[in-house]
């Protein structure tokens, strides 16, 4: 039993930041409505700079200027290429930044080399025990970060003036941009807050219990993917429920491959993909998606 | 349809112009063997009067860059070595490097090239990449290292695979726990392996020894994207193991023994000779990596005190400073004087042709490099040698790690059947 | 988007084609194995870029699950063509059936994913086909029987009529020795032909008007009596049929099948192919498709050549990297400034010339302006 209560803890905890990762994704979707596949690299933009200004300026202030940074990054590519592509179509904006992907990816780990980078946190590998079950502090700080985090969000798309842009520009941009939003800065806008959660996540999936940040890293943004599907690529409230079902669905089926042998071993990283084709199938707009409803 | 028609017959006349042309003589027609040099040498693809053409196929950029660059750099620095000594033959090793990154496409059109350019190949990373071509490998008759320790490449007399493969490593390991009394007969062991036959190679290792032994193995298979062990770490727990293997990358590892040690598991945790790199010594993993961590692996450590490994890590160093002084540069250091041996034998039969350097290689049984255990080349469905070291990380030893065990054969790896071709 | 031609081809174009068609064959009797090797990756990377541009450029549908039926039609292949033995499972069907099997298979694959690709619609599609890759992966790796697991199997070469696709029996025509690559250049090229030629078809008649319509407002083109569901599912089972030929002539060129190469790269790649060389039409893809595999082994052999490419492992920009780069720009490039890809480009630049020529203006539809 203490098994299933640590899995669960385990994955609750690398679940919210999927979710973080996921938000960033979703929040790119509602205001362009373009699949960013280029995340992964901004994960690695940010990772990549705190990994280096932690020695020179310690952790909170390379923390920050890692968001900064991957931000700006973020905001540059919707700057740069998003906004003066002349192409309409969705997949074809969701292909140039599987280009900006190459392209970012490339050139960071060639910086990165074949070293290992240290985050330079101050959980280090500290664990606490709760009733039996012993959790990294890294993942407490995660969880707590993430739910901090996506509270706020679902606060400031309720109550600010750019999360009604953004809901308004999510609804109907053509109408949105009439009613005198600016798609433009509310586009800016959501690429830099995405760039700046990828930041965060990118911290959380390079410290304890991974030694640290090297050229593989960007690969985990992958699984944020299925995440941000089955919660409902519009929601935010979905890309938390959908980070959590991922990280859960990867923990246990990880932590029970011995009692799943018939599925084949090694099933803890197709099983999210798995939860996601079923819940497609019942529902093919997500968990929290809004269906798409025509009218003729 | 008459537009269909007009193709037809435009095709045709294409196809009558081409063949009239490919008539006028073509280069290919010949064949790109080099024949005989002036000095009474018989010279295959990539040997000229002057130079040997050697390929090596790494991976500079893909996943497993950290392992290909340092093979790669140390091959450079013995072939330069041997050609400041006047080369071989009179002739100077010419490397032809390609990075291939880790893609399979990639590495075959790689081959292509070499394959009718080069002699041999000292150096070819990737155990798929080896496998994609390696039918090509031996109707080509083309001498291979290939920088992967899986039995899936034994069994073809063009392919030799140095030192032990990972099975045998595993074997010894398990048998040296046990002299360790670390674990003994009816004890479970985990068991946490990549997918792919790197983890399956050794994986088949520790399911022999355990069954020798009276051991049950729990088996935790992992994907080179896992990054986090945390999930394997309890299922291991639960289970109640009494040491842990791991057969996967220096991640994971590090990973691994993080969890483990910071939850207080103070089972032994014994890596693969590909779960370590000393860039780990520099992370947070560090003192998790320090209390009962090991490692089995054929290749002597850099910091042992061979008079030429001592050489090898002072001229590495020099040549390449800040570079990490890892596995890969004895095993890439090894793999290049394995050829440019077989070179100097065959350069005294006078055939460098792909024949004659592959009958001078296999008629040697007893080579010793001086980087750790000789080994038999005479055979080529066994591993070459069947001892292994086992060694521990330590913070500020050269290569990161310290020899616990010198190289050792178990009884029990003697008497192991390893499959051929198959994992 | 596809461009309708003209009924009778005019004599430039035909000069065109009976050039081509004779320096492709030619080819085999002049270049060394390292061109042909990358030829008929190219040629059979074609054929798979155009099932994916059928998909994808004329029917809107985003697949990043391209790299799964390519390895369903590579492994069909291999089990249908291969021995039993060994461990191993195989049906040791004569070779040239083994194909058409691994093409339908692929489809029947295809067929299979219909239910959610026809329930889902375009980004929500393209994210669930990505978990056909992964999917793909686990299979390849654990049905071990079938495909060899990790350690790939063997792929048999393909036999017609006594005639063998392999290095053995040497073949010589007009005093070039034909290995397997010479004869698979040839075999790839025949393939190439005529599933462009298909691919033609389908986007010149009724169904590629149909599925353009789909692509460009699927509710009208349900309205106009477009059987909307149908031609999905259709479009996904012969996409699918195309990268498991695909798939197969790979499998032929490699000899050996192992399961890292069907990555979720390989889908990327695939993408960009379709991208670069231009959505909607066989031209496009074809030519994308030779430009995406061409690029990286043709940098990685001249890269000494070239300016402001270190030499690999010296800590510069390798060769490697290098192309990498710049076929991560030439995507974004493409998309940026060449709406239409490469053929897109080339048919501007013949309408610009066509029309100083005739001096008058041809008439093109300018793309609809983005809301701002």
């Amino acid at each position: 039993m203490t098994t299933f209560a640590e899995l669960l803890v385990n994955g609750v905890s690398i679940g919210s930041v999927y979710a973080l990762i996921a938000l960033g994704f979703v929040i790119i979707f509602k205001a362009t409505e373009v699949v960013n596949f280029a995340h992964a690299s901004l994960l690695l933009v940010g990772g990549f700079a705190v990994a280096k200004l932690v020695g020179p300026l310690g952790f909170w202030p390379a923390l920050l200027a890692g968001v900064a940074i991957a931000a700006a990054v973020a905001a540059l590519v919707e700057l740069l290429v998003l906004r003066r592509s002349r192409a309409g179509d969705h997949h074809v904006l969701a292909i140039v930044t599987i280009g900006v992907d190459i392209l970012i990816t490339t050139e960071l780990t060639r910086q990165i080399g074949t070293e290992v980078l240290s985050m330079g946190d101050p959980w280090q590998s500290a664990v606490v025990e709760v009733a039996g079950i012993s959790v990294p502090q890294t993942r407490l700080a995660a969880l707590v970060t993430a739910v901090a985090l996506i509270t706020c969000f679902l606060l400031a798309f309720r109550f600010t003036d750019w999360g009604v842009a953004m809901r308004v520009a999510a609804e109907d941009r053509e109408a949105a941009a009439l009613m005198g939003v600016r798609l433009n800065r509310v586009s800016l806008a959501a690429w830099a807050v995405a760039g700046a959660l990828a930041a965060v996540a990118a911290l959380f999936l390079t410290v304890f219990p991974t030694p640290g940040l090297d050229r593989s890293t960007s690969l985990v943004a992958l699984k944020a993917f299925p995440a941000a599907i089955l919660g409902g690529l519009d929601s935010t409230t979905g890309a938390l429920v959908g980070g959590l079902i991922i990280g859960l669905t990867e923990s246990l089926a990880s932590g029970y491959q011995n009692d799943l042998t018939f599925l084949g071993r090694g099933l803890g990283d197709v099983a999210p993909y798995l939860v996601m084709i079923v819940i497609l199938l019942i529902r093919p707009a997500g968990l929290f998606g809004t269906r798409e409803l025509a009218r003729v | 349809m008459k537009s269909s028609l007009r193709k037809t017959a435009v095709s045709l006349t294409a196809l009558v112009l081409a063949a009239a042309t490919a008539g006028c003589g073509s280069g290919k027609a010949t064949g790109g063997s080099g024949g005989t040099g002036a000095d009474g040498v018989k010279q295959g693809p990539g040997v000229t009067d002057k130079t040997i053409k050697l390929g090596l196929a790494t991976d500079l950029t893909g996943v497993y860059a950290p392992l290909g660059k340092s093979i790669t750099n140390a091959q450079q620095l013995h072939f330069e070595e041997i050609n400041k000594a006047g080369g071989i033959c009179g002739r100077t090793i010419e490397a032809v490097v390609r990075d291939h990154g880790y893609d399979p496409q990639k590495a075959v059109s790689i081959y292509s090239e070499l394959s009718g350019s080069v002699l041999a190949l000292p150096h070819f990373l990737g155990s798929p990449m080896v496998s994609a071509v390696k039918q090509r490998i031996e109707s080509d008759k083309i001498f291979t290292i290939p920088s992967a320790w899986t039995t899936a490449l034994l069994g073809n007399q063009y392919i030799q695979v140095t030192g032990t493969t990972y099975d045998v490593d595993m074997i010894n390991g398990i048998q040296w726990m046990l002299d360790k009394k670390m674990i003994k007969s009816g004890d479970k062991i985990g068991h946490v392996y990549f997918e792919g036959d790197y983890g399956e190679s050794a994986l088949r290792g520790a399911k022999y020894a355990a069954q020798h032994n009276n051991l049950t193995i729990v088996e935790q298979k992992i994907k080179a994207t896992d990054n986090d062990m945390s999930s394997q770490v309890a299922a291991l727990n639960q289970a109640g193991v009494k040491a842990i293997l791991i057969s996967a990358g220096p991640r994971q590892a590090a990973s691994l023994a993080g969890i483990a040690r910071s939850r207080g598991m103070k089972q032994p945790i014994l890596g693969s000779n590909s779960a370590f790199s000393p860039q780990l010594l520099d992370t947070a993993a560090a003192p998790a990596l320090a209390q009962g961590f090991f490692i089995a692996t054929a290749g002597a450590p850099m910091s042992s005190d061979l008079p030429a490994m001592k050489k090898l890590a002072d001229d590495y160093s020099k040549k390449y400073p800040g570079q990490p002084l890892d596995s890969g540069v004895v095993n890439g250091y090894g793999g290049a004087k394995i050829v440019t041996e077989a070179l100097k034998k065959a350069c005294e039969a006078k055939d460098l042709t792909r024949e004659g350097l592959i009958k001078a290689h296999r008629s040697r049984n007893a080579f010793d490099d001086g980087l750790g255990t000789p080994m038999d080349f005479s055979y080529w469905d066994k591993p070459a040698t069947r001892k292994t070291y086992i060694t521990q990380p330590k913070k500020g030893a050269p290569g990161g790690v310290v020899t616990v065990q010198e190289a050792t054969e178990s009884e029990l790896a003697k008497n192991y059947q390893v499959p051929v071709g198959t994992f | 988007m596809s461009e309708r031609t003209s009924p009778l081809p005019s004599l430039p174009r035909l000069v065109a084609w009976a050039v081509g068609l004779a320096v492709m064959v030619a080819v085999p009797f002049y270049a060394e194995a390292f061109f042909l090797q990358a030829g008929v990756f190219a040629m059979a990377a074609a054929i798979g870029a155009i099932g994916l541009n059928l998909l994808t450029g004329s029917t809107g549908q985003l697949s990043l699950g391209h790299a799964f039926f390519l390895a369903v039609g590579a492994y069909g292949y291999v089990y249908l063509a291969g021995e039993s033995g060994n461990g191993l499972a195989g049906l040791g069907l004569p070779t040239w059936l083994a194909v058409v099997g691994a093409v339908l298979l692929a489809g029947l694959a295809g067929g299979l994913f219909s239910p959610i690709a026809g329930r889902l619609r375009g980004t929500y599609l393209g994210i669930a086909s990505l978990a056909l890759v992964f999917i793909g992966q686990h299979i390849l790796h654990n049905a071990h029987a079938v495909t060899g697991g990790a350690n790939g199997r063997d792929v048999p070469p393909l036999e017609i009529a006594g005639f063998s696709f392999a290095d053995t029996p040497e073949l010589v025509v007009l005093q070039v020795p034909f290995r397997a690559l010479e004869k698979l250049w040839f075999l790839a090229l025949a393939l190439l032909l005529l599933a462009a030629w298909i691919a033609r078809g389908v986007l010149n008649g009724r169904p590629g008007r149909a599925m353009n319509t789909i692509r460009d407002h699927e509710i009208a083109a349900g309205v106009m009596g477009v059987p909307v569901a149908r031609y999905r599912a259709a479009v996904f089972v012969v996409s699918s049929m195309y990268a498991g030929l695909a798939g197969v002539l790979l499998a032929m060129a490699f000899r050996r099948t192992v399961p890292d190469y069907f990555g979720l790269l390989l889908s990327l790649e695939y993408l960009a192919m379709i991208v670069i060389g231009g959505l909607g039409t066989v031209a496009g893809a074809v030519i994308g498709a030779v430009f995406v595999s061409l690029l990286p082994p043709l940098f990685t052999r001249y890269a000494d050549g070239l300016p402001l490419i270190a030499p690999p492992g010296s800590g510069g920009v390798s060769p490697a990297e290098a192309s990498r780069i710049l076929y991560g720009a030439i995507v974004v490039a493409v998309v940026l400034f060449l709406p239409g890809g490469l053929m897109g480009l080339w048919q501007r630049l013949r309408a610009s010339t066509a029309a100083r020529r005739k001096s008058t203006p041809s008439p093109r539809m300018e793309p609809e302006e983005q809301p701002a």
